[in-house]
């Protein structure tokens, strides 16, 4: 198995990021979306207080009905996957299931012009940075490439939540082409290192994880070595390292 | 063979229609029996992400754990070919797979394995992952470890492709999801009880697992809790 799909994917991203003359975020990652699964539209949900509660970004104004209603019932898919850490894939919202599970958002989602929302955890283990939403407008499942590809796509949307809200010069260190495959296929060291820095730095797992990033970034080394250093621990970082990407 | 052992663990790799059922628990099962069971040194399970590639959701041993992620890492190794082709894949002696497997094989061999097996975890046309079985000695494992083995994974498997039926409303898919991401939080939380108390990674592991089960709890739900930081003396029993 390779990580070649994630690579095309993020490539994806950053080549739409480009074509509107701007830098990656979570808005290229939408569009991305919107385009790849054949959907109606695409939000993205930050969970500042652990719950989602802030509405970073959407595409549409069907996309931001949705977006918002959840927020103001407190009940939805968007609630679900944090709680679940897994996907909430409702394919069509006119099944009594829909209505059982969600008895104030699947009539006000169809009222909104939703046949099929799908929901996304922008999570890394117990970090949750919020949550990525799908709809479209008839109902339909998602195809298994696209839900692998929407899994890449949250996954990217995970990294630039986190790097925006930990400081630093985040959307630049990005670094679209390099770490795609870092991300899946090296994991556990990352994983690992990022629980180490937690206490080498006494920061939330978060910021952990932003900081180890920022600082691979500003070494222009990849994160996978990085981590593989600190889990070997030929590498510690201190408290005012790495903060503004570097020593 | 301890039969009683054997049908004790058929009974339980089958009875994932229980409340609190926990995908990485019940892979941690596999593996952990597949040692006690078979004449294996150490286990590890790897599933099929729908991201387009395979992830490590379980392993007996942190030694099993990092050789799985090798494979993984190298795009070379018994559990790729097992998992690419469905079947079983047999190296009775690693030494001499340098060929087959130039960098697996040197890396087996140097982690202290000499032999090992990989088995399909497979429903029908479906393959979701492998069991791996790594062996210390000479030898592979005879014909008749090798088909309880078998039929451990593909209880494993039914177990698992069945378990959407516990939650209604989730798909294999996103219960797999979350299993995933749980082993996530497991690899958090070992690094930052190895850093705290200065062990390594098995040995934090260990520790994590072994808090789980004398308090009763899914090692998911330890693990989350730890790297919240919403126990700060975690684990009790467990200082230095």
């Amino acid at each position: 198995m390779t990580d070649r799909r994630a690579v095309v994917v993020w490539a994806q991203v950053a080549a739409h990021a480009a074509a509107q003359g701007r830098r990656v975020s979570v808005a290229d990652v939408c569009a991305v979306a919107v385009s790849s699964a054949q959907l109606g539209g695409a939000w993205v949900v930050a969970a500042r207080g652990g719950g989602p509660d802030f509405v970073m970004c959407v595409t549409d104004l069907v996309g931001e009905q949705l977006a918002e209603v959840q927020l103001t019932l407190g009940e939805g898919p968007c609630h679900d996957v944090l709680a679940s850490a897994g996907p909430v894939l409702a394919g069509d919202l006119s099944e009594a299931e829909s209505a059982r599970r969600w008895p104030g958002f699947a009539p006000a989602a169809a009222r909104l012009g939703a046949g099929a929302v799908f929901a996304f955890p922008l999570i890394v283990g117990a970090i949750r940075a919020g949550v990525l939403g799908l709809y479209r407008g008839s109902p339909g499942p998602l195809s298994g490439r696209q839900f692998g590809d929407v899994l890449i796509l949250a996954d990217a949307a995970t990294v630039m939540l986190l790097d925006g809200a930990h400081g630093g010069d985040g959307e630049d260190g990005i670094a679209v082409d390099g770490q795609a495959g870092d991300l899946a296929l090296h994991r556990a060291e990352i994983d690992q290192a990022t629980g180490m820095l937690t206490v080498q730095l006494d920061v939330p797992a978060a910021e952990a994880f932003a900081r180890l990033r920022a600082y691979a970034y500003a070494q222009d080394r990849r994160l996978a070595d990085v981590a593989g250093d600190i889990v070997a621990r030929r590498l510690r970082l201190h408290r005012d390292q790495g903060q503004d990407g570097g020593p | 063979m301890d039969t009683e052992l054997l049908s004790d663990t058929f009974i339980e790799l089958a009875d994932t229609m229980v409340a609190d059922f926990d995908v990485i628990d019940f892979l941690h099962l596999l593996t952990d029996r597949s040692v006690a069971l078979l004449a294996a040194s150490a286990a590890g399970v790897v599933l099929a992400d729908p991201r387009g590639e395979l992830r490590v959701a379980a392993a007996s041993s942190e030694q099993a754990e990092l050789l799985e992620l090798f494979q993984l890492q190298n795009d070379e190794g018994p559990c790729l070919e097992c998992f690419r082709t469905g079947r079983p894949v047999t190296a009775a002696d690693l030494a001499g797979a340098t060929q087959r497997w130039p960098r697996f094989a040197t890396a087996a061999v140097q982690a202290g394995f000499r032999t090992v097996e990989a088995l399909p975890m497979r429903l029908r046309d479906q393959v979701i992952g492998a069991l791996n079985l790594f062996g210390a000695g000479p030898g592979s494992l005879g014909p008749a470890d090798l088909r309880i083995g078998q039929a451990l994974a593909d209880v494993a498997t039914i177990g698992l492709l069945h378990e959407r039926n516990v939650r209604r409303s989730e798909t294999v898919a996103e219960q797999l999801q979350g299993a995933l991401n749980s082993r996530v939080m497991i690899e958090q939380a070992k690094g930052k009880l190895a850093e705290r108390l200065g062990v390594d990674m098995d040995r934090a592991f260990t520790m994590l697992r072994d808090y789980a089960r004398s308090s009763n709890r899914r090692l998911t739900d330890v693990a989350r809790t730890f790297v919240d930081g919403a126990s700060a003396d975690f684990p009790p029993a467990a200082r230095p």
